[in-house]
């Protein structure tokens, strides 16, 4: 007795250890309930949009057109407080998800304001469940269904500008000191064109030696971010490294910015915008069916001009074409860029055609307000530029005239442009112009679309398959190891329940369907901690140990074997993570949350029930 | 009787393991790969027509369409096309008008990878794989000694080239999904190795006296039933993935399949067979016996 109290208790786990293991399963077994339900796709009706129904109605008026309902429910407003934007909406949950676009536009025909009306999808959890603050697994796209698009921002048009302003800078500078003899180009023979600009020196220049300094001292005072190198006859100006990157990551984040206001007037409220990598955007758009709606809204990176209009044939003037493929000639550099647009919004005007009213910032309006008192009576042309990619994966602009008007009057900073085609059209470019100007264009490089019924259908694939692999394995175990199958099994049954809990409690972690697919391979290699374990309780029994013995030594030196092993599939796993793309990061997500969940419950949960059970069985030759 | 039984089947063994991995490099190296939409760019189609409808049907209004060979597989479910052609200006036509003259038509899903993000994500993968290997590499010379280690990574080596193979023989996609499965192949076709090597070790370090392959015949036999059981289970579940997971998942199975087998295999043959020829001993693991038992 004394040998055992200085030591510690063989096969004994203290009281805490239980209630350790017992809350994290059921905190777990709640966690991975959620899932279980799954979600119902819903319409959520904003408190704005006017909807003059009650719900009864509402039901009746979506049943006449085939649609049912699951449940409308209408959040009261709470304490008076009238002005709280959750009070008053209304969510339309439907029985059958692929009905959701099409209850999208039966109900925007009910209501007065059709942008308020957003796609979401509701737990379809009791609503205890979704009080005690647990909620499904996101699913992949590849599981939902949906638009997947990858963008490219396209940096290099920044550079270019940067470039183009300093040029102009430098020019200025030069007849501003009388320093002739010097020429300030872009070196257009690099690939990068615009990173680089050559000043060249002629002879008279060359020789006088101060011009270099002059230059030097201008480029330090005013451009620090410029890097000045000595060439043969003059010198050569490069962006440096730092501010190049800096510029891209700006460009960057403005572009999510403004994809993150886009997709937000397309309504969907579970879309994804996020950065992948250095220069790219990726969104996902679950439940949207249609790729092209959303990507006339993504893809063109439009921008508007406004220019004076030349006479035609004239010289001094760029030709555009409009709609019809007539050529409009114009002036060279536009009265006002789009980026001066504040606000844009679609009409209809007067005379029952479309108009886009536009609302420009105090410079944009200065500027219109100066050349339309000088002109007029004379037309004004619209133009709009839109960045598409060709066939070699060049970004490449399309230009083109959108309207011709005449100016009535001086114009301020509220004007309105008409003959942007039909109401829907003049909706599409309000959006865009809404939605900010772009500085670098953006082009679509990857999509990927997914039918609601193959994502349901891979759904019902992949939890078929882990069903199956989980009751083979199950009653293999049961099998093979009779008398401590069944520890094994509870093992891989509370690893399963862990692994569904983490899945929905790790922010950002989404289930792809390679994620299942590593469930899967998960159930099979879990049940491997509890065999080497067995493995070697049996050699221990063997060399005449008793049961309790052979138990504790055969759990202490199975360890280091069984970290061993599981550490290099964890290391391919986390190489994964961080090196793939979505549906493989949910593939390497699933392993390696399987790995250490397996190792819990493996050592951990396995062995509180052994010490329970088997713990002080004193017998020797127990067969396992 | 039977332990020589045992070391003279794993030296066949090995030979085997190495004349087909040389058969497999000469397969890669003729056939080379079928690689998937990820990694080569261009469209990818899936349509539902009516059951009745051949590619003989499809083909020439595809063709006609997009002005170029486009490749009509027929996908796992009767009626079911996959449509693969490259994206160039024509590749805007709509799908479901081209084949309005068949029927009704339903596109079930459309991917579009542009011939960068391809190239980059063939660039990713193979780095993954290099890092993936180096890291393991690192982690197994730090963990045992090198002659034991290099059995491992032969086999590592053996089993990914295996599988590789026979995705260059039979021309089945190579694509993302599948390149996953090879980097999963990576961690456990170790897990056996391992588990063996642990053995060994342990043999070397309580039976200095041992000859050996008396040694590597042991720990084999030792961690035999489990490495049965293990492989037994995960073969199962992949197999169990293999029948229910449905296409786009079959690759994925396959792969995993034949590396699960070839990887224990290998860790039994050419895993343990290659550090006797590199002439491991008990003398490589003395030190460690002093400094570990008290």
């Amino acid at each position: 007795m004394d040998k055992i109290q200085s030591k510690k208790l063989l096969n004994h786990y203290s009281a805490w250890k239980y209630i350790v293991l017992i809350v994290t399963i059921i905190v777990m077994l709640f966690s991975a309930l959620p899932t279980w339900y799954g979600e119902d796709a819903a319409v959520q009706v904003g408190a704005k949009a006017g909807l003059n129904l009650t719900p009864i109605e509402l039901r009746d008026k979506l049943m006449a057109q085939g649609v049912e309902v699951k449940r409308i429910e209408v959040k009261h407003a709470q304490h008076g407080s009238a002005n709280n934007s959750e009070d008053g909406q209304t969510l339309i949950v439907l029985n059958d998800d692929s009905e959701q676009t099409l209850v999208k536009t039966l109900v925007s025909s009910m209501v007065s304001e059709p942008k308020e009306l957003t796609l979401a999808l509701v737990s379809a959890a009791p609503s205890w469940l979704q009080n005690m603050g647990f909620e499904p697994i996101k699913l992949g796209l590849d599981l939902r269904g949906g638009v997947q698009f990858l963008l490219d921002v396209d940096v290099q048009p920044v550079y270019q500008a940067q470039a183009d302003a300093l040029v102009e800078s430098l020019r200025q500078f030069l007849r501003e000191q009388q320093i002739r003899g010097a020429s300030v180009r872009i070196d257009s023979t690099r690939d990068d064109a615009g990173l680089q600009i050559a000043i060249a020196f002629n002879d008279a220049a060359q020789s006088t030696n101060n011009t270099r300094s002059t230059i030097r001292q201008f480029m330090q005072q005013s451009y620090p971010t410029w890097q000045l190198t000595n060439a043969d006859n003059g010198l050569v100006v490069k962006l440096a490294q730092e501010e190049q990157i800096k510029l891209r990551n700006l460009t960057v984040q403005q572009n999510l910015q403004i994809m993150r206001s886009r997709i937000e007037e397309l309504g969907i409220t579970e879309a994804l915008v996020q950065r992948q990598g250095e220069h790219r955007i990726r969104i996902e758009l679950p439940g949207v069916q249609d790729p092209a709606a959303a990507k006339n809204v993504i893809g063109a990176t439009a921008s508007l001009a406004f220019f004076e209009v030349k006479e035609s044939g004239s010289v001094n003037a760029q030709v555009l074409k409009d709609k019809s493929g007539n050529p409009v000639y114009v002036a060279r550099t536009p009265v006002l860029g789009g980026d001066h647009i504040v606000d844009a919004r679609a009409n209809i005007g007067e005379m029952g055609m479309a108009e886009v009213n536009i609302h420009l910032d105090r410079i944009g309006g200065q500027k219109m307000s100066e050349f339309s008192r000088a002109n007029i009576g004379k037309p004004m042309a619209t133009s709009y530029s839109e960045y598409s990619r060709d066939e070699q994966g060049k970004a490449k602009q399309t230009q083109e005239i959108i309207s011709v008007a005449t100016i009535q009057s001086q114009l301020g900073d509220r004007f309105r442009i008409t003959g942007a085609g039909t109401y829907q059209e003049a909706q599409q470019l309000a959006l865009l112009l809404r939605a900010g100007s772009m500085t670098a264009p953006v082009t679509i490089v990857e999509e990927r679309t997914i039918g609601p019924t193959l994502g349901a259908e891979n759904i019902q694939n992949g939890f078929a398959a882990l069903g199956l692999g989980m009751g083979i394995t199950l009653l293999f175990m049961a099998l093979w190891y009779r008398r401590l199958g069944w520890v094994a099994n509870v093992a891989l049954i509370a690893n399963m329940v862990i692994l569904f809990g983490l899945l929905a409690l790790i922010p950002g972690a989404v289930l792809t369907l390679p994620g299942i697919a590593g469930l899967v391979l998960t159930v099979g290699m879990a049940v491997d901690t509890n065999v080497l374990i067995f493995e070697r309780i049996k050699d221990k029994l063997k060399e005449g140990r008793s049961f309790a013995m052979a138990i504790d030594t055969g759990f202490d030196s199975a360890f280091s074997t069984i970290f061993d092993a599981n550490f290099t599939t964890m290391i391919t796993a986390v190489v994964l993570y961080s090196i793939g793309n979505g549906p493989i990061q949910g593939f390497a997500l699933t392993l390696g949350l399987g790995l250490l969940t397996s190792m819990f419950t493996g050592i951990f949960a396995s062995r509180a029930l052994i010490n329970l059970v088997y713990g002080r069985d004193a017998r020797r030759h127990v067969r396992v | 009787m039977k332990n020589i039984n045992l070391t003279k089947w794993r030296y066949i063994s090995s030979a085997i393991s190495i004349f087909l991995m040389l058969a497999s490099l000469t397969i890669i190296g003729m056939k080379g790969f079928n690689w998937g939409l990820d990694f080569t760019g261009g469209v990818v189609t899936e349509v539902q027509l009516d059951k009745r409808i051949t590619s003989s049907e499809l083909q020439p209004l595809l063709n006609a369409a997009y002005q170029q060979e486009v490749t009509v597989i027929s996908a796992s479910e009767p009626g079911r096309w996959v449509l693969r052609y490259a994206d160039t200006a024509q590749s805007n036509v709509d799908i479901a008008q081209t084949l309005a003259p068949l029927g009704e038509v339903q596109v079930l899903n459309t991917s579009i990878v542009g011939p960068q993000v391809g190239k980059e994500l063939a660039e990713q993968g193979g780095l993954a794989l290099l890092v993936a290997m180096l890291c393991i590499l690192g982690y197994l010379s730090y963990r045992f000694e090198w002659r034991l280690a290099s059995g491992a990574i032969f086999a590592l080596v053996h089993d990914v080239i295996f599988v590789l193979a026979f995705f260059s023989l039979t021309q089945m996609e190579f694509n993302l999904t599948v390149l996953a499965a090879v980097l999963a192949i990576l961690g456990y076709s170790l897990n056996d190795s391992i588990i063996i090597a642990d053995r060994i070790r342990e043999l070397l370090i309580a039976k200095p006296k041992l000859a050996i392959q008396e040694t590597n015949n042991q720990a084999i036999v030792a961690t035999f039933s489990r490495t049965m059981v293990t492989s037994g289970t995960t073969l199962m579940t992949v197999g169990a993935l293999w029948i229910m997971g449905g296409g786009p998942l079959e690759g994925f199975s396959i792969a995993m399949f034949i590396g699960i087998l070839t990887g224990t295999f290998s860790s039994i043959s050419v895993g343990t067979s290659l550090p006797e020829f590199l002439g491991l001993n008990s003398e490589h693991y003395k030190v460690q016996v002093i400094t570990d038992t008290p």
